[in-house]
């Protein structure tokens, strides 16, 4: 007599998971479906509408483009630290005070807009590793976990963007309330109302997963990341590497925030970021800290959430999108862990 | 010449200059002489789709409960028109992407029932054939209007009662974000509680959100514990008055009556009403002889204060009422000089009076609140 017992792999087959993540979707959108179709909706109509508006208009891929921005920003920040085993749960704030940093030069830094962009670009970069420098050295130095201190730098980063924008940044015109003047510059256009901001972020998708696998740096992060105790041991330069590592995770946050702030919004306010940061998590996490796996989930990220937006335009209240992206999310997360299970049969009575 | 269309709203012709509705120019005269070009063409009431996009929930109880009453008036009057509203937008470019749906979706006519500013503006700078409207609006397009109510006149009656109420003479503000309604309702509060007490001062804390009822209790906590009696505030739902009536404070809310969160503690209510507004302007774009205006709704049609609460004495309502009488007669009007802002400057001379657009774009503090200038 034989029974079925699963065993738990440490790395799950790659072709096993994509399969397995295709089924939740799947899954999770057949379930929204019934739950629609229970509460009198017609799932098929509305999920044709999703798609005809979402892909079947340049309005559409535009929108979709410029949310994918943010996400592939954030993502990658999110993805970067967990290279190395850090939770950077902080690219909320460093997304914000990378837009305040940029902000600053746009508003009070005269000079021709070509070198006002690169000193924004930087500005926001050197922005967001500051934001992350306090919790980096805390981990690195005092092993203060930097999943709360990432954390909590979030709330004062989103404070401070409101009370600049609000305050002393306030526009002087009084034609817009509770925000800046509009940035004398801003990330051109590479199509429609997209900027540059998008294929920035695709290249560095790129750039990031070259340099993970081909150098001896990413090598040692990746090293490190599986296994510190041995990476050290190995003569590895650990603390240097994790310091690296998140400065450069709070960077690409911080340029993102640039690139919503001076591509997409054109002034800076609180709320900007609209929680871009922590969907990141969700980006990085599902995209198994794989840059260019970040691409394709902050792709799929937008056209849910963009999703979302067409659905509550059509009469399905804010909570229903929340607890639909959620049940996806859900979904793709049991696919994932259920992909490292292999079933295996073994016979009883024999040892 | 602009000239907005008046509101076929009763009683609204004969109010007095001082309460009267009207016009807000904008501040930089940004307004295009476009007008020449003629009103939107009509839309058939079969073909027609009205969307608003509301910053709050339409369960709130409040600010956007009272404009999804609104719709209904249109579903209402215009029963063959379609409509659609998306709760809870963002400030963010989310907010983009909502308009240029309805705008995908054959929109006709969209109203944003609070300020998106550019978030809306480069959405109806992109669609010339599509009418907006924005709520507490600033920045006027050929076919974006604004509208608003001149709430700072019912700010100030209740004010006048909540003085009268405050044995401490400390009064508190929940804000959502330091912008000219908050500067103009807490400034017009305080004015109206220091004809009874002239000692009285308004703390105010800002919490970055027009609907958060944590963020909100935790606010009327604070100003509680910081000795305030009465709270005051611009939030869509009734957090800090559950926070009075438990405390044995007395509050002041906005938009409906919410009275039985805190029968004890509520004092009164600014009243707010979009009904007529949206019917009218709902029927003049599928008329065809729609073109923006810049409305505030007046006292007394649009905006009002409630009917008072049961532990407010006789007499001190007897007070407001008739200064509430003498303002929406035109014989009184609150807003002169001599008012000076925080740090002491004279901002209005004495004898002058403050326009109603003055008002709508005030920016700065009287002498005696705290919290809002930095």
């Amino acid at each position: 007599m034989s029974t079925i017992r699963l065993q738990r792999m440490p790395i799950a087959p790659a072709k096993v998971s994509f399969v397995l993540r295709i089924i939740s979707v799947l899954l999770a959108l057949l379930t929204t479906a019934i739950v629609l179709w229970a509460t009198g909706r017609d799932p098929i109509a509305l999920g044709g509408k999703v798609i005809s508006s979402t892909f079947g208009s340049t309005f559409g891929l535009e929108d979709l483009s410029l949310l994918l921005s943010p996400l592939i920003y954030c993502g990658l920040a999110v993805a970067v630290a967990l290279r190395i085993g850090a939770w950077n749960i902080g690219a909320e704030g460093q997304f914000n005070f990378g837009a305040f940093c940029a902000a600053g030069i746009a508003l009070f830094v005269p000079g021709p807009t070509w070198l006002i962009l690169i000193l924004m670009m930087v500005a926001g970069a050197i922005g967001g590793a500051l934001w992350i420098l306090i919790p980096t050295l805390a981990r690195a130095y005092a092993d203060v976990s930097e999943l709360i201190t990432t954390l909590l730098m979030n709330f004062v980063a989103m404070l401070l963007v409101y009370w600049v924008a609000t305050g002393p940044w306030l526009d002087p015109s009084g034609m817009a309330l509770a925000t800046t003047a509009r940035l004398p510059v801003s990330v051109p256009p590479v199509w429609g109302i997209v900027h540059w901001g998008l294929p920035i972020g695709i290249i560095l998708a790129f750039a990031l997963a070259l340099f993970f696998t081909y150098t001896r740096w990413g090598y040692e992060v990746r090293i490190a990341g599986a296994n510190a105790g041995a990476a050290s041991y190995a003569g590895m330069p650990v603390k240097t590497q994790l310091i690296g590592v998140m400065l450069l995770s709070g960077a690409i946050a911080g340029l993102g925030g640039m690139m919503e702030v001076a591509g997409t919004v054109g002034r800076l306010q609180g709320g900007i970021s609209n929680n871009y940061g922590y969907i990141g998590i969700m980006v990085a996490v599902l995209a198994r800290a794989a840059p260019l796996g970040v691409l394709a989930t902050a792709f799929f990220m937008a056209v849910i959430l963009n999703g979302g937006i067409i659905l509550q335009s059509q009469g399905l209240t804010t909570h229903t999108v929340l607890a639909v992206t959620g049940l996806i999310l859900l979904y793709a997360a049991i696919g994932d862990e259920a992909a490292h299970y292999k079933v295996l049969r073994t016979k009883t009575g024999e040892s | 010449m602009i000239s907005t269309k008046s509101l076929s709203r009763r009683g609204f012709l004969n109010m007095g200059a001082a309460a009267g509705a009207g016009l807000i120019l904008p501040k930089t005269g940004l307004i295009k002489p476009a007008y020449a070009a003629g009103p939107l063409a009509p839309v058939a009431e079969e073909d027609a789709h009205i969307a608003f996009g509301h910053t709050g929930p339409t369960s709130d109880e409040g600010w956007t409960w009272a404009h999804d009453q609104g719709m209904k008036a249109v579903e209402a009057a215009f029963p063959k028109l379609r409509t659609s509203y998306v709760e809870s937008i963002p400030y963010a470019a989310d907010a983009t992407r909502i308009f240029r749906q309805f705008v995908a979706d054959d929109a006709c006519m969209v109203f944003a029932t609070s300020n998106y500013g550019d978030f809306l503006y480069d959405v109806a700078k992109r669609a010339p054939d599509v009418a907006f409207y924005e709520a507490d609006g600033r920045n006027p397009l050929d076919n974006l209007g604004t509208y608003y109510v001149s709430h700072w006149y019912p700010s100030y009656v209740a004010g006048i009662a909540a003085g009268a109420m405050s044995p401490s003479g400390k009064l508190g503000y929940v804000a959502s974000f330091p912008v000219p309604s908050v500067y103009s309702g807490t400034n017009a509060f305080l004015m109206g509680a220091r004809t009874v007490n002239p000692e009285a001062t308004l703390q105010t804390i800002v919490i970055n959100s027009w609907f958060d009822p944590q963020a909100a209790t935790q606010a009327g906590t604070a100003l509680i514990d910081n000795g305030c009696d009465v709270l005051f505030g611009i939030m869509d739902e009734a957090g800090y008055l559950q926070v009075a009536e438990e405390r044995g404070a007395k509050a002041v809310m906005w938009n409906t009556d919410l009275r039985r969160y805190g029968p004890n503690a509520y004092i009164s209510s600014i009243i707010v009403d979009f009904k007529e507004f949206y019917v009218e302007q709902v029927r003049r774009r599928l008329a065809g002889e729609w073109t923006p205006s810049y409305d505030l709704l007046p006292f007394g049609g649009g905006v009002n204060v409630d009917a008072w609460g049961e532990t407010v004495p006789a007499d001190v309502a007897a007070k407001a009422d008739a200064v509430k009488a003498s303002i929406m007669d035109g014989s009184f009007n609150p807003f002169m000089g001599e008012l000076k802002d925080t740090k002491g400057n004279i901002k209005v001379a004495a004898g002058q009076t403050m326009t109603e657009e003055e008002l709508y774009h005030w920016n700065w503090s009287i002498e005696g609140v705290s919290g809002l200038d930095t």
